[in-house]
């Protein structure tokens, strides 16, 4: 190696000292080159992300005047126009750059989309303000914020003791009580705080909590083998005790099968078409049978009014967590906000009405005060609240 | 040079690539004149540009790094040079602009990336024509387009993309810029073993290209609780939807509960499991629902077209060598995974008790399959020849790489004794984001492979997901980073958060997942 043209490498950063024997400097400026080339590396992989996503920047956009200028309403031919901007120059069907277009492209455009791309994350690490006026390419730089998942969302903790049910419910009961404090109060909830879905047992056609999703398998589905309980339950006695700490069944799965729970919440049928009615507004839709297909716009809806969701307030949020606990089967448009953030899971046949396991719990509230409208509980903070932690307080106590 | 490869001349005419819409056509202005000039330049451009790319990528670097500046002797440096695209020089950068001054020569060839620099522009130019060239010589290791990967070809014999653009965009919808498969799953209910094993299912480009190009469509399937279905659903959900909440992998759970798989009836629980085992148990549920139905029986040379096989299975081949006879035996079997044991001191399992558990701070993933695939071990056989137990030396190598590499390392180890309680081995293993498999395989024993760049990168793998298992033995946590094109994110459970090449290095990997090279 013959570098020692220099003091040291070509990057200048690791410098020998002056003491130094040759080979100490040798050493050095092998060193420095290094650190050199892995710089050059880096640069040359951004460099060319940014300078190609530029040059198509340019080339989108003079195609699109191109293809403005044209006239012609079949969208394949390629026009025959000479268009030419400061970036690029349209001509024949080609695009040919004029310059750098690191210099004469200042944002760059969605390849797909032709929309413009949000070039910092609106929230956490290295975040600006977004130009509310612009409509960007819906590909957001992630989020990098503790607590927070790179789309900028968190999640209702699920807390300790969340399972005992019964201290929820005598909370629920007073509407005035102040919010569990696991919750967090659903009624701060900002609209990127997102709670736990219900999915559909495939089995029973039951709506479980997902977290206890499993454990309802392992008991609806899982007991036709016995050998799953048995094997188990040996689990439990060899393996001691302190055995499975995150799944705090200590119960093994067969015993489940026993509780009365799933009969009780079968509400008569009466009971449960009046509540129904009165929910009328907030039915989320589990029925939608291949997620994949139909509903992309519904989809597509609910997350643009997510994302504006920060000045929107508390409105629509709480419509997303009341929509957790809401089976209804109609299906409305206006509602899309809840739709996707709550149910996950939709079962393949349309479920038999209202096997909420919230049902219950609804009942008890929605009787003692006058059953709000959705619309009316959109203004009145008060019933909202009550509203809330009802929900809430349903999503979070499974059923057992 | 006189060192570069001589081309045999090529009566071909070499074409510039065709303008794409929203790309242009030339990467700069000088670059559209030295192609516009007459076929005769662009030939010699492009031929010269292949036999540069060739000796930076296929040569050994001393030649590239070699400049020859016009009037002093030779140096070779660290650092790029840069070689001429119009004369056979070798330049340093202090030496590029003289060059250019004196010749008249505007383009050269950086001898790192092979990216090209302009000397009008002073800068590195991204030219259509040029890319393809190069991506397809980092990538594939050969200039034209019907050299693929032998499994490749059967993989995507229906690729659509053969098939006229026009009738792709007229039946297919354009899944919406936001959709771009990064979601987390929620936590079931200790289901965070299956969750992990889920995600690097999902960023894994083999399978989520099979999947999305309707290798298993739902729609026709008619087995009940098909798990393929179930994938081919969580596919569609992950890359169609605008969703990033958490996805419910109900589907998942419930095909996972009715499967009657019998090996694997000790995971139906709703106890914590092992991500490993419910690795094989997916891949082989997924075999059964896409393969030729068969069994794969674990140590037989089965082999099966299927989205698995082509996947994640290679072959491994041991050879028994009688020390009395020399006679030799080879054996042939094909692998989901390696299984790598992690010796230390304290546990010392089996047959190998090799001097290297000395008990270091940590190890590498290297010495941990120097250790399996390079090294040869005794053992008692018995011999045809001699027709007797002899003493043998056993080696086992790798004869067919996979597409997607798995490999597991054995943090969980049970003790044979009863009443031993299985352990969890901390160590840490260094492992590399990038991986050369040559010296594990049979290939590598043959001749001299070192120089032989060329094999040497169609056996390297990039590191794509990791598993980790946080905690004890029989109780903890999984959680997985996966890599999307360059960028690494963390995944536990519900929540997806950008992760450093650090923290997916320094993490305490189980399960470790590295994508052939020229796929991606």
């Amino acid at each position: 190696m013959s570098s020692e043209t220099g003091e040291t490498g070509k990057a200048g950063i690791i410098v020998a000292p002056e003491d130094a024997n040759s080979v100490d400097k040798l050493a050095h400026s092998v060193l420095d080159d290094l650190l050199y080339n892995i710089v050059h590396d880096l640069l040359i992989k951004v460099h060319r992300d940014e300078k190609m996503a530029r040059a198509a920047t340019a080339a989108i956009k003079v195609e699109k005047l191109a293809s403005d200028a044209s006239e012609s309403s079949t969208p394949d031919a390629k026009p025959d126009v000479r268009i030419e901007t400061d970036a690029a120059i349209y001509e024949e069907g080609k695009v040919l750059l004029k310059g750098n277009p690191l210099k004469t492209t200042k944002e760059i455009l969605c390849p797909r989309c032709h929309l413009p791309r949000l070039l910092h994350p609106t929230d956490g690490k290295g975040a600006k303000k977004q130009d509310l006026s612009i409509i960007y390419c819906k590909k957001h730089p992630y989020i990098e914020k503790p607590g927070y998942d790179i789309y900028g969302q968190t999640w209702v903790a699920p807390g300790p003791g969340r399972g005992k049910k019964k201290k929820d419910m005598e909370k629920k009961l007073d509407p005035d009580a102040s919010p569990a404090p696991g919750e967090g109060g659903a009624k701060d909830r900002p609209p990127n705080v997102l709670s736990f879905p219900s999915a559909t047992c495939s089995k029973c056609k039951r709506c479980i909590l997902v977290t206890r999703l499993n454990n309802h398998m392992g008991s609806c589905i899982g007991n036709s083998g016995r050998n799953a309980s048995r094997a188990a339950a040996q689990k439990i006695s060899n393996g001691g005790s302190n055995g499975g700490s995150q799944n705090n069944d200590n119960t093994p799965p067969g015993s489940q099968k026993g509780t009365p729970l799933p009969a009780s919440r079968a509400a008569s049928p009466r009971k449960r078409d009046g509540d129904e009615f009165d929910e009328d507004g907030d039915d989320s839709d589990p029925n939608n049978p291949k997620r994949k297909k139909p509903k992309p716009n519904v989809l597509t809806k609910k997350v643009i009014l997510k994302s504006k969701g920060q000045s929107q307030g508390p409105s629509n949020k709480k419509e997303k967590v009341k929509a957790n606990s809401m089976l209804s089967m109609e299906q409305r448009v206006d509602d899309e906000d809840s739709k996707n953030s709550t149910v996950q899971v939709a079962p393949k046949k349309s479920t038999p009405k209202g096997t909420s396991p919230t049902k219950k719990l609804k009942l008890g509230l929605n009787s003692k005060p006058p059953l709000p409208s959705p619309a009316s509980t959109k203004k009145g903070s008060k019933r909202e609240r009550d509203q809330e932690s009802e929900s809430s307080g349903t999503l979070s106590s499974p059923p057992q | 040079m006189a060192a570069r490869p001589a081309t045999p001349a090529s009566p071909k005419n070499f074409k510039v690539k065709a303008p794409q819409p929203g790309q242009p056509q030339y990467g700069c202005e000088h670059v559209q004149r030295l192609f516009n000039q007459d076929q005769a330049t662009t030939n010699t451009s492009i031929q010269h540009y292949k036999m540069i790319l060739r000796s930076i990528f296929d040569t050994t670097p001393l030649i590239p790094q070699t400049a020859k500046p016009m009037d002093s002797a030779a140096v070779t440096i660290l650092t790029p040079t840069y070689l001429c695209l119009q004369c056979p020089s070798t330049l340093t950068e202090e030496d590029r602009a003289k060059h250019g001054h004196k010749k008249a020569h505007r383009f050269y060839v950086d001898s790192r990336s092979g990216g090209v620099y302009c000397q009008m522009c002073d800068d590195i130019v991204w030219d259509p024509t040029f890319e393809e060239l190069r991506l397809r010589k980092i990538g594939t290791g050969t200039f034209s387009t019907n050299r693929k990967r032998k499994n490749e070809d059967e993989l995507f014999a229906a690729d659509p993309s053969k098939e006229s653009l026009q009738y792709i965009s007229t039946n297919t919808s354009i899944a919406s810029c936001k959709a771009n498969g990064l979601r987390g799953i929620y936590n079931a209910g200790a289901t965070c073993y299956q969750n992990v094993v889920l995600q690097s299912f999902l960023h894994n480009p083999v399978l989520r290209n099979f999947y999305l190009s309707d290798g298993h469509q739902s729609s026709n399937c008619e087995i009940p609780h098909c798990l393929s279905c179930a994938m081919d659903d969580m596919f569609q959900d992950f890359y169609a939807l605008e969703n990033t909440n958490g996805y419910t992998a109900a589907n998942i759970l419930s095909g996972f509960w009715i499967s009657d798989k019998k090996a694997f009836e000790n995971l139906v629980t709703t106890k914590e499991q092992d991500a490993h085992e419910f690795f094989q148990f997916l891949a082989e549920e997924l075999h059964e629902r896409n393969g030729d139905g068969k069994k794969p029986e674990t140590g037989s040379e089965h082999s099966c077209n299927c989205i698995i096989h082509q996947t994640f299975y290679g072959k491994l081949q041991s050879t028994t060598t009688c020390q009395h006879c020399g006679g030799v035996t080879n054996q042939v079997q094909s692998f989901l995974d390696l299984s790598l044991p992690l010796e230390n001191l304290t546990q010392k399992r089996g047959k190998k008790n090799s001097g290297a558990a000395k008990g270091p701070a940590h190890m590498t993933l290297t010495e941990c399959l120097d250790e399996e695939y390079i090294k040869s071990d005794k053992c008692e056989y018995r011999c045809h020849n001699c027709n007797s137990m002899q003493q043998a030396r056993r080696q086992t190598a790798i004869k067919r790489l996979p597409n997607v590499l798995s490999i597991q390392l054995k943090r969980f180890e049970f003790k044979q004794g009863r009443n031993e309680r299985a352990a969890k081995i901390d160590t840490p293993v260094h492992f590399p984001l990038q991986l050369n498999m040559l010296p594990y395989t049979n290939r590598a024993r043959g001749g001299d492979v070192k120089d032989n760049y060329e094999l040497a990168r169609s056996c390297t793998y990039d590191l794509l997901s990791v598993v980790v298992h946080v905690g004890e033995i029989d109780t903890g946590h999984y959680v997985s980073y996966c890599r999307v094109g360059d960028q690494w994110f963390q995944f536990n459970d519900h929540k997806v958060e950008l992760a450093q090449k650090s923290d997916v290095l320094g993490a305490k990997a189980y399960l470790l997942f590295y994508i052939i090279r020229s796929l991606t």
